[in-house]
């Protein structure tokens, strides 16, 4: 599994991850294709996709400032609503016991009976009141209207007297009293005809109120309810104590007006918080108003919207990042297989300009060589004429012989000055049809009597009918022959020499020319088509055989490989083209020595 | 048979006349054109050999000059260069060609051909 998925990678990784021709490297344009890659990714993966984040995230920033001036303004309206309802509460019955005490008459209130009467009245108008009393300026109640017998009770020292003489009007927190029920006092002060005061107190039951505070709890994350000035929860609290608890959170700053802002709750909760101070028209109130709304709660439907924004923002980003990676990997590829193709260019004419220059300086030397040959040549023969034709030394052989040495050693040396001119030499091609058949016979009728002498088995493999070429036959005879030659000199006696010709393609001839001789180290193989390259024996080679032969097949739009062993042998491969088009060989071959 | 070898090569002018008189052959000899043409005016040939690149006047000019003079003369031409453009233009202009190290038998075998 491992091994497919890694072959599978492999078979996607782009050409530059695996540039193997080291001898290109000093033609390429740029070094390090993978660093360009990786450039090109982050560089066009941040210009992509920091705008995007950075966009991404000022919306955030911008729903977020909406979002809470929204929730701001939504708690404030309805802590301002609630407070509106509240006041109102108290000022509706503040107000009543107003009217009580300018419209009846002292007589009457403390009068037990009339007393009951205007509780039973104010019941039916307002509810919630449970009962009623009048107190004297001493502190004691002189009547009582309700359910306990509070008559008699002396309240001179308590609170609630003490502020209602000294202002007028009093409202009480919510506390439970004697009675142990959760009540709230209002008082009204007024004054009889003689000029002393009296205190009408009713108690109001705490239930009505909640009621009207609930009425404005919206959702289940909104928390509506009072606390007093000192902190003390005075209606039911969903989150935030129980009732007659203090409020585990700092108290908020007297304002007159309904404020709202977003803080932290005593679970560190971000909670938007309205308040308002409660006071009525006719007297102040101890209470505070308290709306508490749960932000993560309202933010519900925001979090649903960011959840979404960040799945579409990643899925975009993923899919930019996969696009600029094949991009730059289709790029970086193309731009590599361009400046490979330039590189390989650039070898090929440098290799070429090589061969070139030691064409020039093979024909300069042959050419400053054959003069001083033809001299000694000339010389040495005039030499030899003194003696053969004058007939007066005749007889020396050992004189005789060593002119002969001599002109044997010019017409060798004038051999080799020949071979670097025909290598220096503009090639030109005279197409005409060959058989190869005929023309690797030909090449092998030279040795024939050389593989029967030394006992060379000689294989030729061509296939059977014609097998027929449009090509220079004598460049072609002297590139098997060169080959043959060769083979000829690496192998030993009983050994063997294949030749095998063959058509693979239609447009190709492969000929295959194989020994079984001493073969040759694989670090020479690059290095045996470079003129004056040789392994014989200095004397033995010119180095220019296999330089001549790469050349010549090059001419007939050849290609020629070759593979060796040492010791097993060595096989030269040559594929020429069926046909050369007319014009091809017009490209001037820079072995061209002129 | 008279025939007139020019080379600038002056050794190798001398050494193959010689060894051409050694076989019986009149020889004479010019180191450069000029001079060639000079000897022409004042003798008659059958046979010049011409080296192919003489400083002055090269091979393939005095060549026309000396055919100019003499329509019935023969020409060989001689070369250190031995390429095939040069073997070309020779064998266009010339009945034989040699590249230098010539066989003086080759040379000599080829004047009594062409003089018959």
């Amino acid at each position: 599994m491992m091994v497919r998925l890694r072959a599978a990678l492999k078979s996607i990784r782009p050409d530059f991850h695996h540039q193997t021709d080291e001898h290109l490297n000093p033609y390429f344009t740029f070094a390090n294709y993978d660093k360009i890659w990786i450039i090109g990714i982050l560089l066009l993966g941040l210009t992509a996709l920091v705008p995007l984040i950075a966009v991404t995230i000022l919306h955030y920033q911008l729903i977020q400032k909406s979002v809470d001036s929204e929730l701001i303004l939504r708690t404030e309206r309805v802590a301002s609503n609630a407070r509106r309802a509240v006041t109102f509460f108290m000022e509706e019955r503040l107000n009543a016991l107003r009217f009580i005490v300018n419209e009846i008459e002292y007589a009457q209130l403390v009068d037990s009976l009339q007393l009951s009467e205007i509780l039973r009245n104010l019941k039916l108008g307002f509810g919630g009141l449970s009962d009623l009393s009048v107190i004297a300026p001493s502190g004691f109640q002189v009547a009582y209207a309700g359910p306990f017998k509070l008559e008699g009770k002396n309240y001179s020292d308590q609170l609630w007297f003490i502020e209602c003489r000294k202002h007028n009007f009093y409202v009480s927190e919510i506390f439970r009293g004697y009675r142990d029920v959760p009540h709230i006092i209002i008082a009204v002060k007024s004054y009889r005809k003689d000029g002393s005061f009296f205190i009408l107190r009713a108690t109001l039951e705490t239930e009505r109120l909640i009621q009207t505070l609930t009425a404005y709890e919206t959702g289940k994350h909104a928390d509506i309810f009072l606390i007093s000035r000192s902190g003390i929860i005075q209606t039911p609290s969903k989150h935030y104590g129980s009732i007659f608890e203090k409020i585990d959170m700092p108290l908020p700053e007297y304002s007159p007006r309904t404020e709202a802002l977003i803080t932290t709750d005593d679970r560190k909760q971000s909670v938007i918080t309205g308040y308002a101070f409660i006071s009525t028209q006719i007297a102040d109130t101890p209470f505070i108003l308290m709306v508490i709304k749960q932000k993560g709660g309202m933010m519900d439907i925001w979090k649903e919207l960011h959840f979404k924004i960040n799945w579409f923002v990643g899925a975009g980003a993923m899919v930019i990042l996969i696009v600029i990676t094949l991009t730059c990997t289709f790029m970086v590829n193309k731009l590599f297989l361009a400046d490979k193709a330039k590189a390989e260019t650039l070898a090929l004419v440098e290799q070429n300009n090589q061969l070139a220059a030691i064409g020039q300086l093979a024909a300069g030397v042959a050419h400053e060589i054959n003069n001083p040959l033809a001299l000694i040549n000339e010389t040495a023969g005039y030499i030899k004429d003194l003696f053969t034709i004058t007939a007066t030394y005749q007889k020396d052989d050992e004189l005789m012989e060593n002119i002969d040495s001599i002109l044997e050693a010019v017409q060798r040396c004038g051999r080799i000055t020949r071979q670097l001119l025909g290598f220096a030499r503009k090639f030109d091609i005279k197409i005409q049809k060959i058989d190869v058949k005929d023309i690797v016979s030909d090449v092998l009728n030279f040795h024939n009597k050389e593989a029967a002498y030394r006992n060379i088995t000689v294989n030729v493999e061509v296939p059977e009918g014609p097998l027929e070429i449009e090509s220079d036959r004598g460049k072609l005879q002297q590139i098997l022959l060169n080959l043959v030659n060769n083979a000829f000199q690496a192998v030993k006696e009983g050994c063997q020499l294949d030749i095998c010709a063959k058509q693979e393609h239609p447009d190709t001839v492969t000929i295959i020319i194989s020994d079984t001789g001493c073969g040759m180290p694989e670090e020479n193989l690059p290095k045996i088509f470079e003129p004056f390259f040789t392994t014989k024996q200095s004397g033995k080679g010119t180095g220019l055989g296999l330089t001549i032969t790469y050349g010549l097949v090059k001419k007939l739009h050849g290609e020629i490989s070759v593979k060796s062993r040492v010791n097993e042998g060595t096989t030269f491969i040559i594929t020429l083209p069926t046909r050369i088009e007319e014009g091809q060989n017009d490209n001037e071959n820079s072995l061209s020595g002129r | 048979m008279k025939i007139l070898l020019v080379d600038d090569e002056k050794k190798f002018v001398i050494m193959l006349s010689k060894r051409l008189a050694l076989r019986g052959i009149d020889v004479d000899y010019a180191f450069t054109g000029e001079d060639a043409v000079k000897k022409a005016l004042s003798n008659r040939y059958d046979v010049a050999v011409l080296d192919v690149k003489m400083p002055g006047i090269g091979g393939i000019e005095l060549k026309r000059k000396l055919s100019g003079l003499d329509p019935g003369l023969k020409i060989i031409f001689l070369t250190g260069h031995g390429s095939e453009n040069d073997f070309k233009v020779g064998a266009a202009e010339a009945v034989h060609y040699l590249a230098k190290p010539i066989q003086i038998e080759e040379l000599v075998k080829i004047l009594y051909e062409i003089n018959g």
